[in-house]
C-alpha cells in the first residue's frame, strides 16, 4: 500500500512498531536480567535493574565442578566457539570455497562438543544438550531425505494416489500429537524402546512428515519440468537426474524446510516428555526447573532458558531469509 | 512421471506415515475400548464403551472443554486482528529497518514454546517485573488463582502466535496490486476506505486459511498450558489436551486418555472435512 508521508504519521508508525517490539522483547529482557542476578537480587520485591552481574547461575546449570585452571579453560572454549561462528557467518567474504568453511565449522563444533567434557566435569544439563543435538540432527537427515523423494514424486505425478496422499497428510497434520503419542508409548513399553533416541527420532520424523512433504512439494513444483527431461534425454535415469539436476536447483527450498524441521525437533515437548524418562531433550529438562517448589530454581530456570535459546538465535542469524521465505511459502500456498 | 517411478520415490515416506500415523490411530481407537493402566500394558482388558461414558460424566473433562472453547474464542480473533494491524504498520517501513523489526517480532514464535512460557512466567513470579507493575498500577497484589492463571495462559497464547499471522499477512500485502491503490487515490479514497474496500477483501482467503489453522492449533495447545497451570497446584486451568495428558501419565488411565484423544480427533475432523474437500477439488482441478 502507499506510504504515509506526513511527518506526524511517520512518527506514529514508528511509535507503534517500537511499542510492539518492546512487547515482544520484555520476557527475553527480564529473563536475561534474572539469569545474571544473585539469589538476593532476583528475589527483591521491587525490580532491580542495576546490579553486580554474576555467572554463577550459568555455572551451576552447566558445570558440576570447576577444573583448577577454570577461567582460562572457559575462555578458550568460549573463544573457539565465537571464532567458528564468526568464520561461518562471514564465509562469503573469505576467498575460499564457502562449502569447505561450513564443513570445517561443523566439524569444529563437533570437536568442541566432544572436547569440553574431557576437560571439565559437566552437569547433567550438558547431556540433555547433547541428546537434543543428536535427536535434532538425525531427525533432520532422515526427514529431509525421505521427504525430498516423496515431495518430488508428489510434485510430478498426476495420478489419484498423489491426491489421496496429499489430502491424508493434511488431515494428519491437523490432528493432535497426543492421539499418536499415546499409542507410541504403548508400542514403546511393549518393545522396551522407551527412553531411547531411536524411538524419539522415528516418532519425530513421522509426525513431521506431512508438513515436510507439503512444503518440499511446493518448492519442487517451482522447478521447471524441462530441466530433468533434458537430463533424461542425455541418458540419466530419474534418480540421478533428480540428485544432480533438481536437488541443486531446489536447494534453497530444501534448506528452508530443514530449518523448520530443526525448529520442530528442537522445540518438541509433549512427545519427548511421554516417550523418555531420563534421556530428555532441553525443553523437558528445563520444564523440570519450574515444577519444583524450591524458589532457588528461579534464577537457574532463567539461566537454563537463556542458554537453550542461544543456539536458536545463532541458527536464525545464519538463515533469517530462509525462515521468512519458508513461513510465507508454507502459508500462502497452504 | 510414471506410476512405478512415483511409488519408488514416495514409498519410504508412505511407509513411515502408514506405520506411524495410520496404524497408531487405529491402535488409539482399539485402546479407547480397553481398560489399561501402566500395570497391564501387555494385557489390556476390553470394557466396551465404558471409557466414553466415564468421560461424558466427568466434570473435569467438561470444565477443561469449556476453558478450551474460551481460549479459542479469545485467542483466535486476537491473532487475526493484531496480526493484521501490525502487518499494516510493518508495511509502512522498508529496507534494513523492516528486517530488524521483523526479526524482533518473530522471536516469540521461533523460540521453544516451553522456554517462551518459562520466560513469560518469570515476569509473574512474586519478584517479577509485571507483578510489581501490576501492584503499582492497581494497588492490589497479584494473586495466583484459577482466574489469573487462565488469564495468563490466554495472554501468553496471544503473545507467542501473533508473529505467525503478522508474517502471513505481511507476505500477502506484498502481492497487493498497486494499480488499484492508484485508482483509489485518484478517486480521493481515504486510507481507511482503502483498507476497508481493497486490502480486507484481497486478503480474505488468507484470513480463512489463518482462521482454520488457528482454530485447530489452539485446540491442540499443550506446552504453555502445561507449564503455566503448574502455578496453580490444583490444575484447575486444564485444556482438553493437558487433561488428556494428565489422565494418561498421572492418573495412569491410558484407555480413558486414548478415548479422549479420539473424541478430540473427531472434533477436529468436523472442522477439517469441509476444508479437506475444498483442497481435494483444488488438487483435482490442478491436474
Amino acid at each position: 500500500m502507499d506510504r504515509v508521508t506526513s511527518r506526524p504519521g511517520r512518527v506514529l508508525v514508528h511509535i507503534v512498531l517500537v511499542l510492539f517490539a518492546v512487547y515482544s522483547l520484555v520476557p527475553f529482557f527480564w529473563t536475561t536480567l534474572q539469569s545474571f542476578k544473585t539469589f538476593k537480587d532476583a528475589f527483591s520485591r521491587a525490580p532491580i535493574f542495576i546490579f553486580q552481574p554474576t555467572w554463577k547461575n550459568y555455572q551451576e546449570v552447566w558445570i558440576r565442578s570447576l577444573p583448577d585452571a577454570g577461567s582460562s579453560v572457559g575462555y578458550i572454549i568460549l573463544m573457539a566457539a565465537v571464532i567458528i561462528t564468526c568464520l561461518m557467518l562471514f564465509a562469503r567474504y573469505i576467498p575460499i570455497n564457502p562449502a569447505w568453511i561450513y564443513i570445517g565449522g561443523l566439524i569444529g563444533y563437533g570437536v568442541l562438543l566432544w572436547a569440553i567434557p574431557q576437560q571439565v566435569y559437566m552437569a547433567k544439563y550438558y547431556n540433555y544438550f547433547i541428546n537434543t543435538i543428536v535427536v535434532t540432527v538425525f531427525t533432520i537427515i532422515t526427514s529431509i531425505s525421505i521427504g525430498c523423494l516423496a515431495g518430488y514424486a508428489l510434485a510430478r505425478y498426476a495420478g489419484m494416489a498423489a491426491v489421496v496422499i496429499l489430502i491424508a497428510a493434511l488431515a494428519f497434520r491437523a490432528l493432535p500429537r497426543l492421539a499418536f503419542v499415546l499409542p507410541y508409548f504403548w508400542i514403546g513399553s511393549l518393545t522396551n524402546l522407551l527412553d531411547t533416541h531411536i524411538l524419539v527420532i522415528v516418532a519425530l520424523v513421522a509426525v513431521n512428515q506431512p508438513f515436510t512433504i507439503w512444503m518440499l512439494r511446493s518448492f519442487f513444483m517451482e522447478v521447471p519440468k524441462d530441466l530433468e527431461e533434458s537430463a533424461m534425454v542425455d541418458g540419466a535415469n530419474r534418480l540421478t537426474s533428480f540428485l544432480n539436476v533438481i536437488v541443486p536447483v531446489a536447494w534453497p527450498g530444501i534448506i528452508s524446510t530443514a530449518l523448520f524441521t530443526l525448529l520442530l525437533a528442537y522445540n518438541e515437548f509433549l512427545l519427548v516428555r511421554v516417550l523418555t524418562q531420563t534421556n530428555w531433550t532441553l525443553p523437558v529438562a528445563i520444564s523440570r526447573y519450574t515444577g519444583a517448589e524450591d524458589p532457588a530454581q528461579l534464577t537457574l530456570a532463567a539461566a537454563a532458558s537463556v542458554s537453550a535459546t542461544i543456539p536458536i538465535i545463532v541458527v536464525i542469524l545464519f538463515f533469517q531469509k530462509h525462515l521468512v521465505k519458508g513461513l510465507a511459502a508454507g502459508a500462502v500456498k497452504g | 512421471m510414471k506410476r512405478n517411478a512415483f511409488y519408488a520415490f514416495a514409498s519410504p515416506s508412505i511407509v513411515i506415515m502408514f506405520a506411524l500415523m495410520v496404524l497408531p490411530l487405529l491402535m488409539a481407537i482399539f485402546l479407547s475400548f480397553q481398560y489399561m493402566t501402566f500395570r497391564n500394558v501387555t494385557a489390556p482388558e476390553f470394557v466396551g464403551l465404558r471409557n466414553f461414558i466415564e468421560i461424558f460424566e466427568d466434570q473435569r473433562f467438561w470444565r477443561s472443554f469449556e476453558f478450551t472453547a474460551l481460549y479459542i474464542a479469545i485467542v483466535v480473533p486476537s491473532w487475526v486482528v493484531i496480526g493484521f494491524v501490525v502487518a499494516l504498520f510493518l508495511d509502512q517501513v522498508s529496507g534494513l529497518v523492516r528486517g530488524v523489526y521483523l526479526s524482533i517480532f518473530l522471536l516469540p514464535f521461533i523460540i521453544v514454546p516451553i522456554i517462551g512460557t518459562i520466560m513469560f512466567k518469570q515476569l509473574w513470579e512474586p519478584s517479577g517485573l509485571l507483578t510489581w507493575l501490576y501492584q503499582q498500577i492497581t494497588g492490589a497484589r497479584f494473586r495466583v488463582n484459577e482466574t489469573s492463571v487462565k488469564t495468563l495462559i490466554i495472554v501468553f497464547g496471544i503473545w507467542y502466535v501473533t508473529p505467525f499471522t503478522i508474517v502471513v499477512y505481511f507476505a500477502g500485502f506484498q502481492t497487493l496490486p498497486i494499480e488499484m491503490f492508484e485508482a483509489a487515490s485518484i478517486d480521493g479514497a481515504t486510507r481507511m476506505q482503502k483498507i476497508r474496500h481493497i486490502v480486507i477483501p484481497y486478503v480474505s482467503s488468507l484470513t480463512i486459511f489463518i482462521l482454520l489453522f488457528s482454530i485447530m492449533d489452539s485446540y491442540r495447545v499443550f506446552d504453555s498450558v502445561f507449564v503455566l497451570s503448574e502455578l496453580n497446584p490444583q490444575f484447575k486451568a486444564d485444556t482438553v489436551m493437558t487433561y488428556t495428558f494428565l489422565t494418561a501419565m498421572q492418573v495412569q488411565r491410558l484407555g480413558k486418555a486414548n478415548a479422549m484423544a479420539i473424541i478430540t480427533v473427531i472434533g477436529i475432523m468436523v472442522v477439517l472435512v469441509p476444508f479437506l474437500y475444498l483442497m481435494y477439488k483444488e488438487q483435482i482441478e490442478e491436474r
